[in-house]
């Protein structure tokens, strides 16, 4: 009975809620709701940008914690919660789901959006030739040094010109040098120590692939020549004692920051991070390739989309608009952390601050950003089995960093996702 | 509460009397556990494609695709090791705190709070803490260093991953099971000790014959509740070790998180619950029938 | 042994439990980058911040986490109060009289507390959003409210109290609710109060649950504006301890107050 009071009542608040919306519009007083894993501090410049420019609309945010945002977000819209209009999504999740119907359509925005975004930004929103997402943020990832410690070690810098980049071979020569030489506790650190984001890269350097292959994207392929020598080459880092066991993704920049360590691979985020780290002298340059292999750089971030059950359709895509596809907008998610706009138009204002974030440290950093947004960037793989991949690889990755045999180890993953892919059919 | 007003000597009717006290804890207990439960195990029995989204009904399907699914099986074994040897220790270790937390000293009580208070701090915080202490460079092994002994491995290797987690889950429990028997230990008159310490008896055998078996009761609350809640960690397991290194710590209630909540497979991880509750309700079914033997 | 010896004891062990938490206190004490800096190598400095600063804690005040502090207290409060009742009433239930079937009640409220909760949580919450109780207190407080491990350990202590107590009051003529409430509840306050902690803790750490159902601003709770502080890229490690001390003495005090029930026992009220 309290069940079929409560549809009643569902009804009523379904049949207003449409009423409302044939009638006054957009533009009575309406309040769209939006949910991601920022701070609120982020989002509020561009919040802010649009209800100035949408008098009476209020966009309320809500904050989910960040390991939570996934899995809250599935159950929520599997439910259909309606009190989500908006929300933040991981741009490989986009295929997974999309196929499970928590994402609007937004396929007649696909030229306005191809001819908006960066390259590399467009393709990741797209899914069975549909578009469903607007891309907001990319990332790429750099090569931070010490100075101080190179400079003990008697190393000259890697130069941040991207067309004199080091390798990986050079830059852990240089590391054991500072190791030996410059008092380095560590030789190089990637900062994303365990996760397929940062290691993905490592692979398909070595022409590895990406893991993932098949007409429909869900049939693993780790095992390639690749793979197995990029894992190798991870595990000997730790095993070495190049890197550090033990530490977790969040522990490492603090590593960098105390000047216990001659090489970092970080993002852009680090440069606001590392300037304003006091009495830490570093430098930043491309990220390294193996010598004889390919040029990659991770990117890729946050993409933002529909919710299906949201009773604000109209103005949610108004609201994606400003954010994705008006350069302006775009700029202020931006403005209070350090992220890059995947919008063209904002991410060629965006290069000079950057730049000038940490005054002579983070010189150059803006030429690097332009020329991998162009030339190196490989997104994550786009496939519906995409989580279930991630978390079966960062188990992987800890395991190997930890020292088990690498072909061994990427074999097992292989029966582990394909075991958890035969679940999704 | 009306069925408990009639007043007088009628012990009659006491099953209404019992239910009027129970109705309120029933109805909570049935709405906000057992009937989510129910609808738990019905989607245990049907299958979603993540593919095209279609829900069939595939019986024991999913029982038998986790049967078949070494991860499972692995995390069956982790789980009952863990138990074998986190409970007798945390029950030990709970009985002896209690025991010389009952005595008087300078400053008892507010040491006692101390030992208590690792259950209140959020898990997220023993989480960092003890990322902190556990790391090869951390705390722990620079106080082994003092001590002359070489660094550990801790959480990073298989062979002991699992007793680090013990270490730390018994620092959280210890004191709030201490608590329950520091509660019984309160009742027992002192008398009893009066009388046998007069009869000459030593220390161990007083602990041995007076206090063991008056703390019978909540000792069986104690060794229950443990087995239970051991049984059910993995806000640690999740963010201390992924379950690994090498499956070492997927205990099978992290395994159910991951399915449910991480990579979202409801169904399959809703049997993996069911299996999960069979097992728990088997041990606790023995531990009664042991306690009840005892008697 | 005396007196000094179980002295000694007690304070190496209370001081082993503690250790980790001064840590988290004098981290949250210290500035960013100074957090890890001296846990490699065991020095005074380890414990004690050379540069303490309450820039953690002020910028606490300035975030939502005041307001997520006084949800938290609220939720948890109701739910050991109204809690508590329902417990104590179910565990009278269980074992003052005896009947036909109290067994199978009794194997109902253990075969509840073996559900874990999380994982129904996911089917429960889908009730609540029928219900319409999402981003509500009423939604918050409920889950907590039919815990069967507080009936069973308060049934466990109930089982202790003599029958022929009972058997007496009833001859004078005291009613059942009389017997609950002017035998029992004084009887048990240990256990009350470390069902009342139960209760309490289980409310204080929720974390799943409140992101299950909705948290908008204004019903965030503690353990998830906790949570909230780590951004994306980057954790601040000091404002991280300085929340999780705030939401560790919160508890620590109410323990403490409650302290001293812990020493009162059938044994002490002089009515055995």
């Amino acid at each position: 009975m309290k069940k079929s009071l409560a549809l009643v009542s569902l009804l009523a608040v379904l049949a207003a809620g449409c009423a409302s919306g044939g009638g006054g519009g957009d533009s009575a007083s309406k309040t769209l709701r939006f949910t991601g894993p920022e701070d609120p501090k982020t989002f509020q410049p561009v919040i802010d940008g649009f209800q100035a420019k949408n008098p009476g609309v209020k966009v309320a945010y809500t904050q989910i914690p960040f390991d939570q945002l996934n899995s809250t977000l599935q159950q929520r819209l599997a439910a259909k919660d309606d009190t989500i209009d908006v929300y933040t999504v991981d741009q490989p999740r986009v295929a997974a789901l999309a196929t499970r119907g928590f994402l609007v359509d937004l396929s007649d925005w696909k030229d306005r959006v191809k001819q908006a975004a960066l390259p590399a930004q467009y393709e990741v929103n797209e899914h069975n030739g549909k578009l469903w997402s607007v891309p907001v943020w990319t990332s790429d990832q750099f090569l931070f040094y010490n100075r101080t410690l190179l400079k003990k070690a008697g190393i000259t810098p890697p130069p941040s010109d991207p067309a004199k980049r080091w390798t990986w071979e050079q830059t852990i020569e240089a590391g054991k040098k500072a190791q030996a030489e410059g008092g380095a506790q560590w030789a190089f650190i990637p900062e994303q120590i365990e996760q397929y984001y940062q290691l993905q890269s490592l692979a398909e350097s070595l022409g590895g692939g990406s893991g993932i292959t098949g007409p429909d994207m869900l049939t693993p392929d780790l095992t390639t020549d690749g793979w197995v020598k990029a894992m190798t080459w991870y595990r000997d880092l730790f095993a070495n004692k190049l890197a550090p066991r033990g530490v977790g993704s969040f522990q490492t920049s603090p590593l960098f920051s105390e000047g216990k360590v001659a090489f970092f691979a970080g993002g852009p985020w680090d440069v606001g991070v590392f300037s304003g780290a006091k009495d830490l002298d570093w430098g930043v340059a491309p990220y390294p390739y193996f010598k004889g292999g390919k040029q990659v750089t991770p990117t890729g971030s946050w993409s933002w989309g529909i919710n299906p059950a949201s009773e604000n359709q109209q103005l949610a895509r108004k609201f994606l608009e400003y954010a994705a596809l008006d350069p302006e907008g775009n700029l202020l998610t931006t403005k209070a952390t350090t992220i890059i706009p995947s919008n063209r138009a904002a991410f060629e204002k965006y290069v000079p601050t950057l730049d000038a974030l940490g005054g002579d440290k983070s010189k150059g950093v803006g030429a690097i950003l332009t020329y991998d947004a162009d030339h190196t960037a490989v997104a994550r793989p786009r496939s519906v089995g995409y989580i279930q991949f991630e978390d079966i690889m960062t188990k992987a990755f800890a395991d190997i960093r930890n020292g088990a045999e690498p072909k061994t180890r990427l074999e097992q993953a292989t029966q582990e996702v394909k075991t958890a892919w035969a679940q999704l059919r | 509460m009306t069925g408990a007003s009639p007043r007088g000597r009628s012990v009659g009717r006491p099953v209404l009397v019992s239910l009027a006290f129970l109705a309120p804890a029933l109805v909570a207990l049935l709405v906000l556990r057992l009937i989510p439960a129910v609808m738990a195990f019905a989607s245990s029995l049907s299958h979603t494609s993540l593919v095209t989204g279609e829900t069939t009904f595939v019986g024991l399907g999913n029982y038998a695709t986790l049967f078949a699914d070494p991860t499972f099986l692995q995390s069956v074994r982790v789980t009952l090791v863990f138990s074998l040897i986190v409970n007798p220790l945390q029950i030990a270790a709970a009985l002896a705190l209690a025991v010389l937390f009952t005595r008087r000293f300078a400053g008892v009580r507010f040491l006692r709070v101390l030992v208590i208070l690792p259950i209140a701090v959020p898990p997220a915080v023993s989480a960092a803490i003890w990322s902190v202490a556990y790391r090869p460079d951390g705390l722990l092994n620079s106080v082994l260093s003092v001590l002359g002994v070489p660094p550990q491995p801790f959480l990073t290797s298989p062979g002991q991953a699992l007793w680090s987690l013990i270490v730390l889950l018994s620092w959280i429990g210890v004191g709030y099971w201490m608590m329950f028997l520091i509660a019984g230990l309160q009742d027992i008159p002192t008398s009893l000790y009066e009388a046998a310490a007069i009869d000459g008896a030593s220390a161990w055998a007083r602990f041995w014959h007076v206090t063991l078996p008056l703390l019978r009761r909540p000792l069986a609350f104690v060794l229950v509740a443990d087995t239970v809640s051991n049984f059910l960690v993995f806000a640690p397991v999740q963010m201390l070790t992924n379950g690994g290194p090498q499956g070492s710590t997927n205990v099978t209630m992290f395994d159910i998180f991951t399915r449910a909540y991480s990579v979202g497979d409801l169904n399959l991880a809703q049997a993996e619950v069911m299996l999960l509750v069979l097992l728990v309700l088997a041990v606790v079914i023995v531990q009664f029938r042991l306690l009840r033997g005892r008697d | 042994m005396s007196r000094r010896l179980y002295a000694l004891l007690g304070t190496i062990i209370g001081l082993a439990f503690a250790l980790p938490l001064l840590w988290a206190l004098s981290s949250s004490l210290r500035g960013g980058s100074e957090i890890f800096r001296h846990i490699s190598r065991l020095s005074w400095e380890t414990l004690v911040p050379v540069d303490p600063t309450l820039g953690n804690y002020a910028s606490l005040v300035t975030g939502d986490f005041g307001r997520a502090i006084l949800n938290s207290l609220l939720v948890a409060l109701v739910t050991v109060a109204v809690g508590l009742l329902i417990s104590a009433a179910a565990a009278f239930g269980l074992s003052a009289v005896r009947f036909r079937g109290q067994g199978a009640l009794f194997a109902i409220v253990v075969l509840s507390f073996l559900i874990p909760f999380d994982a129904i949580a996911i089917p429960l919450a889908t009730l609540f959003r029928d219900w319409d109780l999402t981003n509500t207190y009423a939604g918050l407080i409920l889950p907590g409210l039919g815990h069967g491990l507080a009936i069973f350990l308060l049934r466990q202590f109930f089982l202790a109290i003599p029958k022929d107590l009972v058997e007496a009051a009833r001859i004078d003529g005291l009613g059942w609710f009389g017997v609950f409430a002017r035998i029992y509840l004084p009887l048990s306050r240990p256990a009350l109060v470390s069902a009342g902690l139960t209760l309490f803790i289980f409310q204080w750490q929720s974390y799943v649950w409140p992101l299950l159902i909705g948290t908008d601003a204004a019903h965030q709770l503690g353990p998830i504006a906790l949570a909230n502080m780590r951004g994306q890229f980057t954790i601040d490690y000091g404002q991280l301890f300085a929340g999780s001390i705030v939401l560790t003495v919160i508890p620590l005090l109410i323990i403490l107050r409650f302290q001293r029930h812990f020493t009162q026992s059938i044994a002490t009220t002089g009515l055995k």
